[in-house]
């Protein structure tokens, strides 16, 4: 009697376990309870482990902590959990289930977030142009527009390479802005360094958690849908599986971007777009076309690539352009480089050469958020936002402080607001 | 070497022999260690040892050449532009300001921004500007990128009156020649080709783009160019776009930015005259003229120099930069290919870079004194 008693208390002592869509992932180096002991104060609350043992389970539950196991290839992995939760996938770009309806899709592929270094160590920078950021937001934006899923991506650190503290929080950043979680992994040296507890690897451990608690502590950022009046319709088999492909070209130039995969081009999905570049070319459908059409002859100012254009595609499992399509790609590129010009087409941020930004909008447009991530080792001072929403009322939101109102002033073409200093990440509210 | 060995190797050094009826005009030299000290009060002084701003722009339009090259993105360090290569725009605002209080009716700023014929205001924003302070600093304040026709309607064109290193006529935006007044508002710094950047070579900024640029039209100007003018004038590539004259010597001398630049550069100071040098030496960098340069480090020369004559003031900013302004090619800071484009305007007429004719007011050189090699 006193054991079914102790039985019934069991699921009291346990912390509650998050839903699929809250796990906040990290593949995790060591099986021993002990190391669960990182993870007070921190949100990631789903370890990623190759054969957790019974006990190990039993203590992260306790702590409402999900623990799956690693199973399948290294680009196939397989996550199983408990009976009861969802097995989970993280595979190459081109076998994602976009649009299964799976609660989690993810991949292993993606570029390691940052300032793309020259040969030289130089960065790729000259009196010519500015620096190339190396992304995977256009490809979460291209996966997000498939639907609600929560997208993982689960690329692990370059190799032989010192991770500093700034470049995990921005890989943090570089998919937590688009909606997404980077799937935290970390470099071996690190790993052994905070086994051992050392300060600094300790510090980096708790300036990762803080980001990721930043980004947490605001779901409803996840749910906001890409904003802004520029549309890119893209084959999701072939661009929208690209770094460094077409909406990565326009997330330099800060232009807000809406892809839409052409197995769900509709009327609706152009509403509120002003500009529409068709990268799919000839392989949309004719009542595609039509609806291309309908926008054109609606207004709409439409790029579609030259007679024969095909939306490139990566060789085999690669997710990076070799050097003749990308000089393909750079052909378009420079014709919706003219057609954007320096319009505002929902936002303008300037000061912002280190940065790549996300413009999303709550449902009914009532408010809108704009995302900044800084892949500078350098805070960056004096940003400035020009946006056309007619949401007049600003907040800075950052990891490192309290939200501050923000003044707003008009300018030609709708508001402004200034922003004294981004470190890594801000968020820009708008309201009504 | 002490600053007195130094001044006095200066004047027993063999110089090229200057030119005796060149003009000289004081210069005014002042410390100011960064730039949250009170930069408006520091000008104000110098423009006063000067002779005062009003009789130079009361009831006036002036223009002010700012120094902002290359794109705003491109930084040494991640640093604000302004710290390293572009002029900063506190000493822009207390230039406005007290051109402002002293009578101006319209100050215009501009530049021929980087690969861009957009709106200058879109590029000061790039490089961390607050344009609505430097809009407000004083009444008629306009800004106006120069890289092609901008708010003119047609381009002005300025004829070299003599024999000129270069080009015979220079085809310039109309903000060069709608004004009373013209101000180098430029920054402390060594360059690559010409061997400094001062008041001088911050002018070859007023050359447009649409017409000299790499991808000028053959016949007419681009309006949208989105390249740098090296084709044209630095390394003799092309000639610009047919509706300026080409250059008088093609094939002869190197096709390096070292002679030809240097060259435009002392042409321009003569069709284009520079009525006031400002110079901000507050914070820059050495080694180069932009982040792009090799070997390039930031520095806190911790001076602004301010004066009538661009050769004159020059010469005084490129010894307090720890050179001999009349140096020879080969010599530093003229490395290289690089022709002194001191005195190639001062053998124009422009100026004269002969320090013991220039009378230096506030600090004194040697008081002033950085030395960036």
């Amino acid at each position: 009697m006193w054991l079914a008693a102790v039985l019934g208390l069991i699921p009291l002592v346990h912390a509650e376990i998050a839903k699929p869509a809250a796990w906040v992932p990290a593949r995790w180096p060591w099986a021993d309870a002990r190391s669960l002991d990182l993870l007070d104060g921190s949100p990631v609350n789903c370890l990623l482990l190759k054969s957790p043992p019974a006990e190990f389970v039993a203590a992260a539950k306790a702590r409402g902590v999900v623990v799956l196991a690693i199973g399948g290839d290294p680009d196939d992995l397989v996550l199983t959990g408990e009976p009861g939760l969802p097995t989970i996938h993280l595979t190459t770009r081109r076998k994602m289930a976009l649009g299964s309806g799976d609660p989690i899709i993810g991949t292993t592929q993606g570029v390691w977030p940052g300032i793309a270094p020259e040969e030289a160590g130089a960065h790729k920078a000259g009196p010519t142009s500015s620096v190339w950021i190396d992304t995977n937001t256009g490809f979460l934006r291209a996966v997000r527009a498939w639907g609600p899923a929560t997208v993982w991506i689960a690329n692990m650190p370059p190799e032989k390479t010192v991770i500093t503290t700034a470049r995990y929080l921005q890989a943090i950043a570089d998919a937590a802005i688009i909606g997404a979680r980077w799937v935290i992994a970390l470099d071996s040296d690190l790993a052994a360094r905070l086994d051992r507890r050392e300060e600094a690897a300790m510090g980096t451990w708790k300036r990762m958690g803080a980001l990721l608690d930043y980004f947490e502590h605001h779901p409803e950022w996840r749910t906001m849908r890409e904003a802004g009046q520029l549309a890119i319709v893209q084959d999701p088999a072939k661009g929208g599986l690209l770094s460094g492909g077409i909406l990565d070209m326009i997330a330099t130039k800060h232009t807000p971007v809406r892809p839409v995969p052409s197995e769900r081009l509709t009327p609706e999905a152009l509403a509120g777009a002003t500009m529409a570049v068709n990268i799919a070319g000839d392989s949309l459908n004719p009542e595609q076309k039509e609806v291309l059409r309908g926008f054109a002859r609606g207004g709409g100012t439409l790029l579609n690539g030259p007679p024969g254009w095909k939306d490139p595609a990566p060789a085999g499992g690669a997710i990076t352009l070799e050097k003749p399509e990308l000089e393909r790609l750079g052909d378009m590129w420079r014709d919706v480089n003219g057609m954007i010009g320096r319009r505002n087409l929902g936002v303008r941020l300037f000061n912002v050469a280190s940065m790549l930004s996300n413009y999303v909008s709550a449902p009914g447009g009532k408010s809108a958020i704009v995302q900044l991530v800084n892949y500078s080792d350098y805070p960056v001072d004096n940003v400035t936002l020009h946006y056309l929403a007619e949401l007049p009322r600003a907040t800075l939101i950052t990891p490192e402080g309290a939200e501050k109102k923000l003044e707003v002033y008009k300018t030609e073409d709708g508001w402004g607001v200034d922003i004294d200093r981004v470190s890594t990440c801000a968020a820009i509210r708008l309201e009504q | 070497m002490t600053r007195r060995e130094w001044l006095a190797l200066l004047s027993t050094a063999p110089l090229l022999k200057a030119a005796p009826d060149a003009p000289v005009a004081p210069v005014s030299i002042a410390k100011c260690a960064s730039y949250d000290e009170d930069v408006t009060a520091k000008l104000a002084a110098m423009f006063d040892q000067l002779g005062g701003l009003d009789k130079l722009v009361r009831n006036k339009t002036v223009t002010v050449k700012l120094n902002m090259t290359g794109g705003p993105g491109v930084r040494l360090r991640g640093m604000p532009p302004a710290m390293t290569h572009y002029v900063h725009p506190k000493v822009i605002g207390a230039t406005a300001y007290l051109m402002g209080k002293a009578g101006a009716t319209r100050i215009r700023f501009v530049e021929s921004a980087w690969a861009t014929a957009g709106p200058l205001e879109d590029v000061m924003l790039d490089s961390g500007w607050n344009v609505r302070t430097l809009a407000s600093a004083a009444p008629g304040v306009e800004f106006e990128n120069t890289n092609g026709l901008g708010k003119g309607k047609k381009y002005s064109r300025f004829k070299f009156p003599g024999k000129a290193y270069m080009y015979p006529e220079y085809v310039l935006n109309h903000a060069y020649e709608d004004t009373d007044v013209f101000v180098s508002l430029a920054k402390l710094k060594e360059h690559a080709d010409c061997g400094v950047t001062l008041s001088l070579k911050n002018c070859f900024g007023i050359i447009p783009a649409s017409i000299y640029g790499d991808d000028a039209g053959v016949n007419d100007p681009n309006e949208k160019p989105t390249k740098g003018r090296s084709d044209v004038v630095h390394f003799g590539k092309r000639q610009p776009a047919k509706i300026a004259p080409p250059e008088l010597y093609p094939g002869v001398g190197s096709k390096t930015g070292g002679y030809r630049v240097s060259r435009a550069v002392a042409d321009l100071s003569v069709v284009r005259p520079i009525h006031l040098a400002i110079i901000d030496g507050v914070e820059s960098m050495a080694g180069g003229e932009g982040p792009w340069i090799r070997g390039v480090r930031p520095v806190k020369p911790g001076v602004l120099l301010a004066g009538l004559n661009p050769v004159s003031t020059d010469a005084v900013a490129t010894a307090v930069m720890g050179y001999n302004p009349r140096a020879e090619r080969g010599t530093p800071p003229f490395r290289n290919n690089a022709d002194n484009t001191l005195l190639l305007a001062e053998a124009h007429g422009v100026g004269a870079a002969d320090l013991s004719r220039i009378e230096v007011r506030g600090v004194s050189i040697a008081n002033a004194l950085y030395r960036f090699a």
